[in-house]
Protein backbone atom coordinates (compact mmCIF):
# COMPACT_ATOMS: atom_id res chain seq x y z
CA UNK A 1 0.00 0.00 0.00
CA UNK A 2 1.33 3.56 -0.78
CA UNK A 3 2.49 6.06 1.82
CA UNK A 4 -0.16 8.35 1.52
CA UNK A 5 -2.86 5.82 0.96
CA UNK A 6 -1.67 5.09 4.59
CA UNK A 7 -2.31 8.36 5.47
CA UNK A 8 -5.12 9.01 3.98
CA UNK A 9 -6.71 5.95 6.19
CA UNK A 10 -4.99 6.83 8.59
CA UNK A 11 -7.06 10.61 8.83
CA UNK A 12 -10.23 9.24 7.76
CA UNK A 13 -10.62 7.00 10.84
CA UNK A 14 -9.22 9.56 12.78
CA UNK A 15 -11.52 11.44 11.61
CA UNK A 16 -14.57 8.98 12.06
CA UNK A 17 -13.33 8.42 15.73
CA UNK A 18 -12.31 11.81 16.88
CA UNK A 19 -14.76 14.40 15.41
CA UNK A 20 -17.67 11.82 14.53
CA UNK A 21 -18.34 11.52 18.49
CA UNK A 22 -18.07 15.25 18.83
CA UNK A 23 -21.45 15.89 16.43
CA UNK A 24 -22.99 12.28 17.66
CA UNK A 25 -22.90 14.37 21.42
CA UNK A 26 -23.60 18.06 20.25
CA UNK A 27 -26.14 17.60 17.81
CA UNK A 28 -29.48 19.18 18.71
CA UNK A 29 -27.55 19.33 22.17
CA UNK A 30 -28.48 21.65 24.48
CA UNK A 31 -25.18 23.14 24.21
CA UNK A 32 -25.98 24.94 21.27
CA UNK A 33 -28.39 26.91 22.22
CA UNK A 34 -26.27 28.53 24.95
CA UNK A 35 -25.11 31.76 24.72
CA UNK A 36 -21.31 33.38 24.02
CA UNK A 37 -18.99 32.26 25.49
CA UNK A 38 -20.39 28.96 25.14
CA UNK A 39 -17.04 27.08 26.64
CA UNK A 40 -18.87 23.70 26.70
CA UNK A 41 -18.83 23.37 23.35
CA UNK A 42 -15.58 25.07 22.61
CA UNK A 43 -13.96 22.39 25.01
CA UNK A 44 -15.87 19.78 23.13
CA UNK A 45 -14.75 20.77 20.18
CA UNK A 46 -10.95 21.41 21.57
CA UNK A 47 -10.97 17.87 22.93
CA UNK A 48 -12.19 16.35 19.34
CA UNK A 49 -9.25 18.84 17.55
CA UNK A 50 -7.05 17.84 19.61
CA UNK A 51 -7.47 14.43 19.81
CA UNK A 52 -7.60 14.45 15.73
CA UNK A 53 -3.89 16.19 16.35
CA UNK A 54 -2.39 13.03 18.79
CA UNK A 55 -4.28 10.55 16.83
CA UNK A 56 -2.55 11.81 13.63
CA UNK A 57 1.10 12.62 14.77
CA UNK A 58 0.84 9.23 16.76
CA UNK A 59 -0.26 7.28 13.25
CA UNK A 60 2.21 8.89 11.25
CA UNK A 61 5.07 8.55 13.10
CA UNK A 62 3.93 4.52 13.43
CA UNK A 63 2.72 4.28 9.39
CA UNK A 64 6.67 5.86 8.95
CA UNK A 65 8.57 3.45 10.84
CA UNK A 66 7.13 0.69 9.31
CA UNK A 67 7.08 2.43 5.51
CA UNK A 68 10.68 1.95 4.00
CA UNK A 69 12.27 5.70 3.47
CA UNK A 70 12.48 5.55 -0.25
CA UNK A 71 8.82 4.98 -0.42
CA UNK A 72 7.86 8.09 1.76
CA UNK A 73 9.75 11.10 -0.35
CA UNK A 74 8.13 13.45 -2.56
CA UNK A 75 4.82 12.75 -3.99
CA UNK A 76 5.61 11.72 -7.41
CA UNK A 77 2.67 12.27 -10.44
CA UNK A 78 0.21 9.55 -9.50
CA UNK A 79 0.28 11.08 -5.99
CA UNK A 80 -0.57 14.19 -7.23
CA UNK A 81 -2.88 13.10 -9.28
CA UNK A 82 -4.87 11.00 -6.59
CA UNK A 83 -4.69 14.42 -4.25
CA UNK A 84 -5.68 16.61 -7.36
CA UNK A 85 -8.57 14.78 -7.99
CA UNK A 86 -10.12 14.51 -4.23
CA UNK A 87 -9.24 17.80 -3.61
CA UNK A 88 -11.77 18.94 -6.70
CA UNK A 89 -14.14 16.57 -5.04
CA UNK A 90 -13.64 17.84 -1.66
CA UNK A 91 -14.08 21.31 -2.89
CA UNK A 92 -17.26 21.21 -4.31
CA UNK A 93 -18.33 19.70 -1.66
CA UNK A 94 -17.51 22.10 0.44
CA UNK A 95 -18.52 24.70 -1.17
CA UNK A 96 -21.84 23.14 -1.56
CA UNK A 97 -22.30 22.70 2.25
CA UNK A 98 -20.92 26.54 2.41
CA UNK A 99 -23.20 27.93 0.42
CA UNK A 100 -26.44 25.81 2.29
CA UNK A 101 -25.06 27.16 5.74
CA UNK A 102 -24.53 30.68 4.53
CA UNK A 103 -28.11 31.30 2.56
CA UNK A 104 -30.21 28.54 4.40
CA UNK A 105 -29.40 28.07 8.03
CA UNK A 106 -29.38 31.95 8.57
CA UNK A 107 -33.25 31.41 8.16
CA UNK A 108 -33.97 28.35 9.95
CA UNK A 109 -31.92 28.42 12.81
CA UNK A 110 -29.45 31.02 14.90
CA UNK A 111 -26.02 30.69 16.62
CA UNK A 112 -24.35 28.16 17.34
CA UNK A 113 -26.23 25.54 15.57
CA UNK A 114 -25.01 27.42 12.35
CA UNK A 115 -21.60 28.04 13.72
CA UNK A 116 -21.56 24.02 14.09
CA UNK A 117 -22.97 23.01 11.00
CA UNK A 118 -19.98 24.96 9.51
CA UNK A 119 -17.52 23.09 10.93
CA UNK A 120 -19.18 19.60 10.44
CA UNK A 121 -19.08 20.86 6.29
CA UNK A 122 -15.42 21.55 6.89
CA UNK A 123 -14.77 18.15 8.68
CA UNK A 124 -17.14 16.55 5.95
CA UNK A 125 -15.10 17.86 2.73
CA UNK A 126 -12.11 16.76 4.55
CA UNK A 127 -13.48 13.45 4.85
CA UNK A 128 -14.68 13.49 1.64
CA UNK A 129 -10.86 14.50 0.34
CA UNK A 130 -9.23 11.58 2.22
CA UNK A 131 -11.97 8.99 0.72
CA UNK A 132 -11.01 10.10 -2.19
CA UNK A 133 -7.63 9.48 -1.82
CA UNK A 134 -7.74 6.25 -0.84
CA UNK A 135 -10.30 5.25 -3.90
CA UNK A 136 -7.91 6.98 -6.13
CA UNK A 137 -5.36 4.77 -5.35
CA UNK A 138 -7.64 1.93 -5.24
CA UNK A 139 -9.92 2.21 -8.07
CA UNK A 140 -6.78 3.67 -9.98
CA UNK A 141 -7.13 6.82 -12.46
CA UNK A 142 -7.08 6.36 -15.80
CA UNK B 1 -11.47 9.14 -29.00
CA UNK B 2 -13.30 8.68 -25.92
CA UNK B 3 -13.93 4.72 -24.90
CA UNK B 4 -10.58 3.66 -25.33
CA UNK B 5 -7.59 2.77 -22.76
CA UNK B 6 -3.69 2.61 -22.80
CA UNK B 7 -2.02 -0.78 -23.10
CA UNK B 8 1.42 -1.38 -22.20
CA UNK B 9 4.56 -3.76 -22.19
CA UNK B 10 6.30 -2.66 -19.48
CA UNK B 11 5.97 -6.24 -18.06
CA UNK B 12 7.51 -7.75 -20.59
CA UNK B 13 10.47 -5.03 -21.44
CA UNK B 14 10.93 -5.39 -17.96
CA UNK B 15 11.49 -9.05 -18.49
CA UNK B 16 13.82 -8.80 -21.36
CA UNK B 17 16.17 -6.57 -18.94
CA UNK B 18 17.12 -8.91 -17.13
CA UNK B 19 14.32 -8.85 -14.55
CA UNK B 20 14.31 -5.47 -13.70
CA UNK B 21 12.74 -4.73 -10.52
CA UNK B 22 9.93 -2.79 -10.17
CA UNK B 23 11.62 -0.56 -7.58
CA UNK B 24 14.27 0.13 -10.51
CA UNK B 25 12.71 1.67 -12.98
CA UNK B 26 10.40 3.54 -10.74
CA UNK B 27 14.06 4.58 -9.52
CA UNK B 28 14.82 5.75 -12.79
CA UNK B 29 12.14 7.48 -13.83
CA UNK B 30 11.38 9.44 -10.59
CA UNK B 31 8.49 7.60 -9.30
CA UNK B 32 7.41 5.03 -6.68
CA UNK B 33 7.37 1.12 -7.08
CA UNK B 34 4.07 1.94 -6.63
CA UNK B 35 2.99 4.14 -9.60
CA UNK B 36 4.79 1.13 -11.91
CA UNK B 37 3.14 -1.04 -9.98
CA UNK B 38 -0.28 0.73 -11.03
CA UNK B 39 1.01 1.67 -14.79
CA UNK B 40 1.11 -2.06 -15.40
CA UNK B 41 -1.69 -2.33 -13.84
CA UNK B 42 -3.35 -0.71 -16.26
CA UNK B 43 -4.60 1.35 -13.06
CA UNK B 44 -2.65 4.74 -13.96
CA UNK B 45 -2.05 6.65 -16.85
CA UNK B 46 1.37 8.68 -16.56
CA UNK B 47 1.97 11.40 -17.97
CA UNK B 48 3.61 12.27 -21.76
CA UNK B 49 6.79 12.86 -19.95
CA UNK B 50 7.15 9.99 -17.39
CA UNK B 51 6.12 7.88 -20.59
CA UNK B 52 8.68 8.97 -22.42
CA UNK B 53 11.08 8.29 -19.57
CA UNK B 54 9.92 4.71 -19.37
CA UNK B 55 10.02 4.18 -22.56
CA UNK B 56 14.13 5.62 -22.28
CA UNK B 57 15.42 3.14 -19.66
CA UNK B 58 14.05 0.29 -22.20
CA UNK B 59 15.66 2.18 -25.56
CA UNK B 60 12.17 1.72 -26.98
CA UNK B 61 9.86 4.22 -28.78
CA UNK B 62 7.34 4.65 -26.89
CA UNK B 63 4.82 3.02 -29.15
CA UNK B 64 6.24 0.04 -28.23
CA UNK B 65 5.56 0.55 -24.59
CA UNK B 66 2.38 2.09 -24.79
CA UNK B 67 -0.50 1.85 -27.13
CA UNK B 68 -3.68 3.29 -27.34
CA UNK B 69 -6.51 0.55 -27.40
CA UNK B 70 -10.41 1.35 -28.37
CA UNK B 71 -13.12 -1.01 -28.50
CA UNK B 72 -13.11 -1.66 -32.18
CA UNK B 73 -10.75 -4.47 -32.78
CA UNK B 74 -7.19 -3.72 -34.09
CA UNK B 75 -7.79 0.18 -34.17
CA UNK B 76 -5.99 2.97 -32.83
CA UNK B 77 -7.43 6.77 -32.99
CA UNK B 78 -4.85 8.26 -35.54
CA UNK B 79 -4.97 5.04 -37.91
CA UNK B 80 -8.00 5.42 -39.22
CA UNK B 81 -9.09 6.14 -42.85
Amino acid sequence: MPYREKVAWLSLVGMAVCYGPYFAVTHQSPLLDHPLPNFGLMSLFAAAAVGNAVWALLGRLLVQMKTPRDERGAADERDQAVDRRASTVAYYVLIGLALYVGCVLPFTTTGWHIVNSMVASVVIAETVRYAMIVLGYRRGLR
Amino acid sequence: MTGGRIENQIRTLRFLQGEMSQEELGRAIGVTRQTIAAIEAGKYSPSLEAAFRIAGVFGKPLDEVFQWKTGEKGTAPGTRG
